[in-house]
C-alpha cells in the first residue's frame, strides 16, 4: 500500500459520518431536483397560459377584421345597388348579412371582460338596426322613393356605420392592448422557463457530483479494505499451514530427541543404579521428570493445533449423548471422587461431535480437578435460548442471533473473577504444578472448539464457592 | 527355528542401540542384524536368499534413501520375500502412516515407546509373539 491509499484510510469523517453525508446530499439534491421541477412545471403552465393567451387575442384580431370587411361589402353592395339597381348586387348584400351573424356570434363567444362584450353587443344592435333600416333600400318598393326620402335614410344609415366603425375600433384597441401585455408576459416566463432549466441543471450537477465523489472515494476505499482484508485472509492462511507443519515436526522431530533422553536416562538408571550415588540418581530422576512433562507438553500442543482445522464433518449433536460419553471416559474418577452431575434441557444442534465431547470432558474434568477436598463435587449443566445482543463483547454480525447458552457451574475451589480470560490461554495455570497437575491446555481447547462453532465462552469464580462457565453455541448453525 | 535371526532397519544409531540393548536384557538369544537403511536391507535380503529367511523384520517408516514404506512395498511384492513378518517400528502415531502399512502388508505395527522400560517391554512382548507364540514359515 502505498502513502496516498494509506492517507485515504485515515479518514477525517468516520464511516458512519460518511454514510450520513452521502444520503444528506443525496436527499438534497433530490428534494432540490423536485421543488425545481415542480416550479419549472407551474412556470411552464403559465408560459402554455399565455401563449393560448396570445392566440386567443389574435383569433379575435382576426374575426374583428373580417366583421369589418363584411360590413363595407355590404355597405359597398348596398351604394352600388342604389345607383344600378342590379340585383347581383342585392344578392351579395344578403350574403355578407349572412355572413356577419355567424362572425358576430363567434365574436361574442369569443370576448372575456365584460366591457369587450357589452362592446360587441352594441355592436350587434347597431348593426341590426343598420340592416332593418337599410333592408328597406334595397326592397324594389324603396327604390321607388323619393329622393329625398333615400338622402334621410342614407344619412341615418351613415350614423350607424359610423357607430359600428368605432365600436370596431374600440374593440380593436383594447384587443390590441391585451395583446401586447400577454406577449410581454409570454416572453417574460419564456426567458423564465430557460433560466430554470439552468439553474435545476447546474444544482443537480453539483449536489450529484459531490455525492458521487464521496461515493467514489469511499468505494476506493473499501476496495483497499478488501485488498487488506484479502492480504490478512492469506497471510492467516500461511500460518495455518505453518501450524499443521509445525504440528507435523513436533510430532516428529521434536519428539524424537525427547524419547532419547527419557530412554537413555532409564536405561542408566535400570543398569547402573547400583553404581551412582543418590545425588545422581535423584538428578537423573528430574531429567526423566521434565521430559516427560515436555512429552505432554508437546501432545498437548499437538492435540490443540489439531483444532485448527476440524476435519470431521458437521452432524446432528444430541448434547445429552456428548455428556453421556463425556462421563462415561472420565468414569473413574467421577466415581471415585463420587461426583454429582445434573443437567437439564440440553439440546440437539449441528455441531463437530468429538469436539463437543472434548469440550464436555474438559470442563467436567476441570472441575472435578478444582473441586474442594472437604465436600462432595456437584455439577449442575443448565440450557437455555438467550439472544446475541446479550452476549458480553459479541462481534456485531452474530449480535441478532439467537443462541444456546449452556452454562457448567460447580462447587469447587473457584478462582478469582480477574483471571476470568487468562484460565483460557494456552499453557496458563493459575496453580502451582505440586498443587494441582496439568499443562494448562484443558480450557483453551474448549475456547478452540467453542470458536470453531462460531461461538463463545466465558467465564466466572468466586474463591472458595465455585466457578460458572458460559459456552454460547450459535442456534442457526453457521458452521461453514 | 533358533537359528533364524532377527533383522531390524533403522537410521538412528540410538534405536539401534537401545534395541539391541533391550533384547539383550531381555534375554533373548537371537541374532540381530541391524541395517542403517532401507537399500541395505534389500542388499542383504537379496545375497542370502535360499540360506532361509529371517524370524521377523523390524522396520522404521522414516529413514534416508528407500525408506520404509517402499521397502515394505517391495517386499511385500516379491514372491519369496512376502512371507517374511514385517513388524513396522516407528516414531509416528499418525492414522495415516498405520493405515498405509497395513494397506501395504506390513503385519503389525508398533509405536518406538518413549521410555527405555517400555521398550523392554514392548520388545518382549514382540518376541513373545513372534518367536514363541506364533507359527513363522521356515
Amino acid at each position: 500500500m502505498n502513502l496516498s491509499s494509506l492517507r485515504l484510510l485515515n479518514r477525517s469523517l468516520d464511516e458512519r459520518q460518511l454514510t450520513w453525508a452521502i444520503r444528506f446530499l443525496f436527499g438534497i439534491s433530490i428534494m432540490l431536483i423536485i421543488a425545481l421541477s415542480y416550479s419549472y412545471h407551474t412556470i411552464n403552465k403559465e408560459l402554455i397560459f399565455y401563449s393560448e393567451r396570445v392566440d386567443h387575442t389574435q383569433r379575435v384580431l382576426i374575426t374583428l377584421e373580417k366583421v369589418s370587411s363584411k360590413l363595407y361589402e355590404t355597405i359597398y353592395h348596398g351604394r352600388t345597388y342604389l345607383l344600378l339597381k342590379d340585383t347581383a348586387n342585392k344578392r351579395a348584400i344578403l350574403k355578407s348579412i349572412d355572413d356577419l351573424n355567424p362572425l358576430l356570434d363567434q365574436l361574442d363567444t369569443l370576448m372575456e371582460s365584460p366591457p369587450q362584450d357589452k362592446r360587441v353587443q352594441v355592436l350587434r344592435t347597431t348593426l341590426d338596426n343598420l340592416y332593418d333600416r337599410t333592408n328597406i333600400y334595397w326592397t324594389d318598393s324603396t327604390v321607388q322613393l323619393g329622393e329625398q326620402e333615400q338622402q334621410a335614410m342614407l344619412r341615418e344609415a351613415s350614423g350607424h356605420i359610423e357607430q359600428a366603425n368605432r365600436l370596431i375600433r374600440e374593440i380593436t384597441e383594447v384587443e390590441n392592448k391585451l395583446m401586447h401585455t400577454r406577449m410581454q408576459s409570454r416572453d417574460n416566463y419564456k426567458q423564465q422557463v430557460f433560466r430554470y432549466n439552468w439553474v435545476i441543471m447546474l444544482v443537480a450537477l453539483v449536489f450529484l457530483s459531490s455525492s458521487f465523489i464521496l461515493l467514489d472515494r469511499e468505494l476506493k476505499r473499501n476496495n483497499l479494505y478488501r485488498i487488506e482484508l484479502e492480504n490478512k485472509v492469506e497471510n492467516l492462511n500461511r500460518s495455518n499451514n505453518e501450524l499443521e507443519q509445525f504440528a507435523y515436526v513436533a510430532s516428529h522431530d521434536l519428539q524424537e530427541p525427547l524419547r532419547k533422553i527419557q530412554s537413555f536416562s532409564d536405561r542408566l538408571l535400570l543398569k547402573y543404579s547400583i553404581k551412582l550415588e543418590n545425588e545422581a540418581q535423584l538428578m537423573l530422576y528430574k531429567v526423566n521428570d521434565s521430559a516427560q512433562r515436555m512429552q505432554l507438553l508437546i501432545n498437548d500442543l499437538l492435540s490443540f493445533s489439531r483444532l485448527v482445522k476440524p476435519g470431521a464433518n458437521v452432524q446432528r449433536v444430541d448434547l445429552n449423548d456428548v455428556l453421556e460419553e463425556a462421563k462415561y471416559n472420565l468414569s473413574e474418577t467421577i466415581t471415585t471422587q463420587k461426583v454429582i452431575i445434573k443437567s437439564s434441557g440440553l439440546p440437539v444442534l449441528k455441531a463437530y461431535r468429538v469436539q463437543m465431547v472434548q469440550l464436555f470432558q474438559n470442563l467436567l474434568s476441570n472441575s472435578i480437578k478444582y473441586s474442594r477436598p472437604d465436600i462432595v463435587p456437584y455439577i449442575t449443566i443448565s440450557c437455555k435460548l438467550v439472544e446475541g445482543s446479550e452476549i458480553p463483547a459479541i462481534k456485531p454480525a452474530h449480535q441478532d442471533v439467537q443462541f444456546y447458552l449452556i452454562e457448567f457451574s460447580d462447587n469447587g475451589i473457584g478462582f478469582n473473577s480477574e483471571y476470568a480470560e487468562k484460565i483460557f490461554v494456552i499453557f496458563q495455570r493459575l496453580h502451582a504444578r505440586d498443587e494441582f497437575e496439568g499443562t494448562g491446555i484443558g480450557l483453551s481447547i474448549c475456547r478452540r472448539v467453542i470458536s470453531n462453532h462460531n461461538g463463545y465462552i466465558f467465564a466466572k469464580g468466586q474463591e472458595g464457592k465455585g466457578a460458572n462457565f458460559y459456552v454460547y453455541l450459535p442456534l442457526q448453525p453457521f458452521i461453514s | 527355528m533358533m537359528n533364524q535371526s532377527i533383522l531390524m532397519a533403522d537410521d538412528d544409531a540410538d534405536d539401534r542401540f537401545l534395541v539391541q540393548a533391550a533384547f539383550e536384557d531381555n534375554n533373548i538369544p537371537h541374532h540381530i542384524l541391524f541395517f542403517e537403511d532401507g537399500d541395505q536391507l534389500l542388499n542383504h535380503l537379496s545375497s542370502t536368499s535360499g540360506n532361509g529367511s529371517p524370524s521377523f523384520i523390524l522396520l522404521d517408516l522414516n529413514m534416508p534413501k528407500r525408506d520404509g514404506r517402499e521397502v515394505l512395498k517391495v517386499l511385500k511384492t516379491d514372491k519369496q520375500l512376502r512371507s517374511i513378518p514385517i513388524i513396522i517400528f516407528s516414531t509416528s502415531k499418525a492414522p495415516d502412516d498405520v493405515n498405509t502399512s497395513y494397506f501395504l502388508g506390513a503385519n503389525s505395527y508398533v509405536v518406538k515407546p518413549s521410555s527405555y522400560e517400555h521398550l523392554k517391554d514392548v520388545i518382549q512382548k514382540i518376541s513373545d509373539f513372534w518367536l514363541n507364540t506364533a507359527m513363522i514359515p521356515s
